[in-house]
């Protein structure tokens, strides 16, 4: 976030509109031109190529507000041009009090405009008005023939009418929109009407089928267990089985932002990309590093916390049990933000340290600060299932150990802990799925940075939070659906393995 | 046991050998395997815990880079476990001169750190882990009848008394050392807590600062006065409401069937349904939101009213089904032999029984789908359609970085559900622990 408003503000102190995704690719969102033309009301126009769309032009203007500005006119022409009066006019912005108008939204009005972020004030005939003390306004400019160099400029006007900027010597700004025409075609919703139709189809087949072979075997008291199960397994079908083939198929097609519906076969050529790429090792090693440490503290932690509640007698064990709850009561990504803000350089926790250190600056503090901040969150969970099995552990076992004289470690160590490794087992399985899949933590802290190289996972990207990136901040659709698939079948074996070695296959099953 | 008598007895005969000092000497060393005093057991485990809080103040002080109070962190550490390495074991009398040596040491240090250190919480709190253990050993180690065992001076009666004392004084000190451990665990959960009320109440975006210094108003008058919460609430209303019905209509048979009825595919079924709360939801990201697309369903509550009800689905029947199980059989039969139909059983006998189980079941997926926050990003990109947790993050990237807003905000989306959450806490992990975890 810091590293995008730097990068734009260096070219003319503006700093452009863009889309909420610009985050660490700054570099992206399009070179800004900029023109001030000579004079007292000068201001400085943008050219917004990130936000270009189909026959529109995005421009930003940032002003001083001055009390003689009445109003902006925007000129434009085909060619270069210095004076207003070989430009058109394209439109008008006036300079008013906003406080009884209304901001229009965006897609009630066909020439959209804005102001401070949000769509303009609008007067009684729909021309857009902004407030005296605003600095700065954008609009998409419409009607802008595409893939043809159009040259923009704004002029300042007084109460008059009259320019308040030389008119014989106008620079303006350069602009151009290449964005196809994507009205049409409208999406073909037929395959995915009938693949869904489909899905249905077959598990209604499916549960007919089961229902006639218990009619066969003459289970008459289950007839109506069918038909009570078939909705949610309808449901399931349709928005789980469905999209998980679907996802397997993009996998192999060419699938990216600017395709919908007619995605290309091409093969393994998605999951080469995936292998070719430099980072895939180090954000693999990442994410089990990050899950493995996670599931490893919150067991641990967990397990601390249960135990100590769970002694006889404590004192204020609901108050305690309550507070320590709040992690997960909290949502999570309150709490996830308001770390982030702690973390900050002049936040919380530097205050207490008395430092000014940015935590998420150096690959390394910024590994450990979005792990600290898991186990923050993953804790109470554990805390409350281990606590639920510690108490429905015998209390006479207890008894009969003390009598015996065992010291309290070894009551821990020989009585509670072979005992609780029935729940332990499953739940350290569930909790490292979890943390794998996890996504709010990373992305909501550093969103993958410290930024790494254009197109790889930054340092504390993990897997997930790399598909979410290479979807639907690259558009490359057909690659995470390979990077998906990948990261499937590695839970798969994990858990597999996992089970495997801890013998717990008939525990989870 | 058995081993700690017999090693006593030989001590004992040993130390009879070795010296030929008389009583004492001897009971001393039979006091030493029989009895410890409570306090210096508590010491013993106490000391290598402290000594790790000064480890983590060390790598605060290496994080802040000032040296003195490094090198004191240090020195605390080294010396807490020199000391506990030489604790006394009531027969060695230079255990106790040495123990009392390190433990006046770390007391200077401690006093000398304090004087160094600014008078900040961290500061105090840090210090307090190199006074306190130090000031608590020293006197131990000097006073009392803990005093005279480090000494060896204990004899059988001292012992004997010493040994009634423990059972009192043990558990005490032991209750002491859970509630500071508690009240830490405590202090690291409330600290995101505290702050964000403080910012919400102060003035401004500032991060830092002392806690309380200011208080306003203006946060909640413009979070609460403005459009775009509203919005942003009604959406997820809308959106957490829907879910929770479509999911209890597809969750409620499919939950009873499987507690009931043992039919052809039952095993396969249930399994699939737990298989599937093990999917990576990534897998299903990008073509949810190919379909969701397509179908031009993004930006609408239906569209992620559809996705949270099917992805919740599979642990709301696993709740509900043991739920369900709790509810006797015998009931169910009675009312079939009084000639009501089985359809009838499943909605006047079995449902309204379960009625507190199918509300716990509606609380779990209302909160899942009024706190999700990747499938709501993924699938609004406009500012209208936002539900409450994508909105809320949006605040956060925002030029200025509305913290202040963002805190207000937060407080008023949070309190009710952490209300809710407390007082069914015990209900929602007993469902939990029954859908998913046991499985």
């Amino acid at each position: 976030m810091r590293s995008a408003a730097l990068a734009s503000a260096g070219v003319c102190g503006t700093v452009a509109v863009a889309g909420r995704r610009v985050a660490r690719y700054a570099g992206t969102a399009g070179l800004l031109l900029c023109s001030a033309a000579a004079g007292v009301h000068a201001q400085q126009v943008s050219v917004d190529d990130a936000a270009q769309a189909y026959r529109q032009i995005h421009i930003d203007v940032d002003y001083a507000p001055d009390e003689a500005i009445a109003g902006f006119e925007i000129r434009y022409a085909s060619q270069a041009f210095e004076t207003t009066g070989d430009a058109e006019l394209h439109s008008t912005v006036r300079v008013a009090d906003t406080a009884d108008l209304e901001r229009v939204p965006d897609d009630a009005v066909f020439e959209r405009c804005w102001s401070n972020g949000l769509p303009i004030h609008r007067d009684g005939a729909g021309n857009p008005v902004v407030s005296p003390d605003a600095s700065n306004w954008s609009c998409a400019l419409t009607g802008m023939a595409p893939g043809v160099e159009q040259w923009i400029a704004v002029v300042t006007v007084g109460a008059d009418g009259a320019p308040l900027v030389d008119p014989e010597r106008l620079q303006p700004v350069v602009g151009r929109t290449d964005v196809p025409d994507e009205r049409t075609p409208p999406p073909d919703t037929r395959p995915v009407l009938f693949a869904l139709g489909m899905v249905i189809l077959s598990a209604i087949v499916l549960l007919a089928f089961l229902r006639w072979q218990d009619a066969r075997r003459g289970r008459s008291k289950s007839r109506l267990a069918h038909i009570y199960v078939a909705p949610a397994l309808i449901a399931l079908a349709t928005l789980t089985f469905y999209p998980i083939l679907y996802g397997m198929w993009l996998a192999f097609t060419n699938a990216d932002q600017s395709r919908l519906g007619d995605e290309a076969w091409i093969g393994l050529a998605n999951f080469a990309a995936v292998f070719a790429s430099s980072g895939l090792w180090r954000v693999t090693l990442f994410t089990f590093v990050w899950a493995v440490s996670n599931v490893f503290a919150h067991v641990f932690l967990g397990l601390v916390l249960a135990v100590a509640l769970n002694r006889r007698g404590l004192r204020g064990r609901t108050v305690y049990r309550t507070i320590l709850l709040l992690p997960w009561a909290i949502p999570g990504y309150i709490s996830v933000l308001a770390w982030n803000g702690m973390l900050q350089p002049d936040g919380l926790a530097n205050a207490l340290l008395g430092t000014a250190i940015d935590f998420f600056a150096g690959a390394g503090s910024a590994r450990v600060v979005v792990i600290l901040v898991n186990i923050w969150l993953g804790v109470p969970f554990m805390m409350m299932v281990l606590s639920g099995a510690l108490q429905a552990l015998p209390s006479n076992m207890y008894e009969a150990a003390e009598i015996d004289g065992v010291s309290r470690w070894d009551q821990f160590r020989y009585l509670t802990f072979p005992n609780l490794k029935g729940t332990l087992v499953p739940v350290s399985l569930l909790s490292f799925i979890w943390t794998f899949n996890s996504f709010n933590t990373i992305y909501l802290l550093t969103r993958g940075n410290p930024y790494v190289g254009f197109g790889e996972p930054g340092a504390t990207d993990t897997l997930i939070t790399h598909v979410f990136a290479v979807a639907f901040e690259y558009g490359r659709y057909g690659v995470a659906a390979a990077w998906s698939v990948l990261i499937f079948l590695m839970l798969i074996g994990f858990s597999w393995l996992y089970l495997r070695r801890t013998g717990a296959m008939e525990a989870a099953t | 046991m058995n081993g700690g008598v017999s090693e006593g007895l030989s001590g004992d005969v040993s130390g009879g050998a070795g010296s030929i000092t008389g009583g004492a000497g001897r009971t001393g060393s039979l006091a030493e395997r029989w009895y410890v005093p409570a306090e210096i057991q508590a010491l013993r485990v106490w000391i290598p815990f402290a000594a790790l809080v000064n480890l983590i103040v060390l790598a605060g002080e290496a994080l802040r880079g000032g040296g003195s109070a490094q090198l004191g962190a240090l020195g605390g550490m080294v010396l807490l476990v020199m000391l506990w390495w030489w604790l006394p074991d009531g027969r060695r009398r230079w255990r106790r001169t040495v123990g009392r040596g390190l433990a006046a040491a770390m007391l200077v240090l401690g006093a000398l750190s304090l004087l160094q250190r600014d008078a900040s919480f961290y500061d105090l709190w840090a210090t307090s882990w190199l006074v306190a253990p130090s000031a608590l050993a020293l006197y131990w180690l000097s006073a009392g009848l803990s005093g005279s065992w480090c000494a060896g001076a204990s004899d059988a009666r001292s012992a004997e008394l010493g040994l009634t004392r423990n059972r009192r004084l043990g558990p005490r000190l032991e209750t002491f050392a859970l509630h500071t451990f508690l009240l830490h665990a405590v202090a690291i959960v409330v600290a995101p807590v505290v702050w964000i009320v403080d910012v919400s109440i102060s003035p401004g975006n500032i991060l830092g600062g002392a806690i309380g210094d200011a208080f306003t108003l203006e946060h909640f008058r413009v979070v609460l006065g403005g459009e775009t919460f509203w919005l942003w609430t009604r959406n997820s209303m809308i959106v957490a409401l829907g879910t929770t019905l479509v999911g209890l209509l597809l969750a409620i048979p499919a939950g009873y069937a499987f507690s009931r009825y043992r039919f052809a595919g039952s095993k396969g079924a249930m399994f699939v349904f737990m298989l599937v709360q093990m999917f990576p939801g990534i897998i299903i990201l990008v073509p949810y939101f190919m379909v969701m697309k397509t179908l031009g369903l993004l930006n609408t509550s239906i569209g992620l009213i559809i996705a949270y009800s099917v992805t919740a689905l599979p642990l709301c029947v696993w709740m509900l089904k043991g739920f369900f199980d709790a509810v006797p059989r015998a009931l169910e039969e009675a009312a079939l032999l009084d000639g009501c139909t089985q359809v009838g059983v499943f909605f006047f006998v079995v449902l309204p029984l379960s009625l507190p189980a199918v509300a716990i079941t509606a609380l779990f997926s209302f909160l899942t789908a009024w706190n999700e926050f990747l499938l709501a990003l993924v699938f609004n990109t406009s500012n209208d359609s936002y539900t409450l947790p994508v909105g809320l993050a949006s605040m956060i990237p925002a030029t200025g970085q509305l913290w202040g807003d963002f805190a207000a905000a937060s407080i008023v989306v949070s309190i009710p559900v952490v209300v809710l959450f407390v007082l069914f806490q015990r209900a929602l992990i007993q469902g939990l622990s029954a859908g998913g975890v046991k499985g």
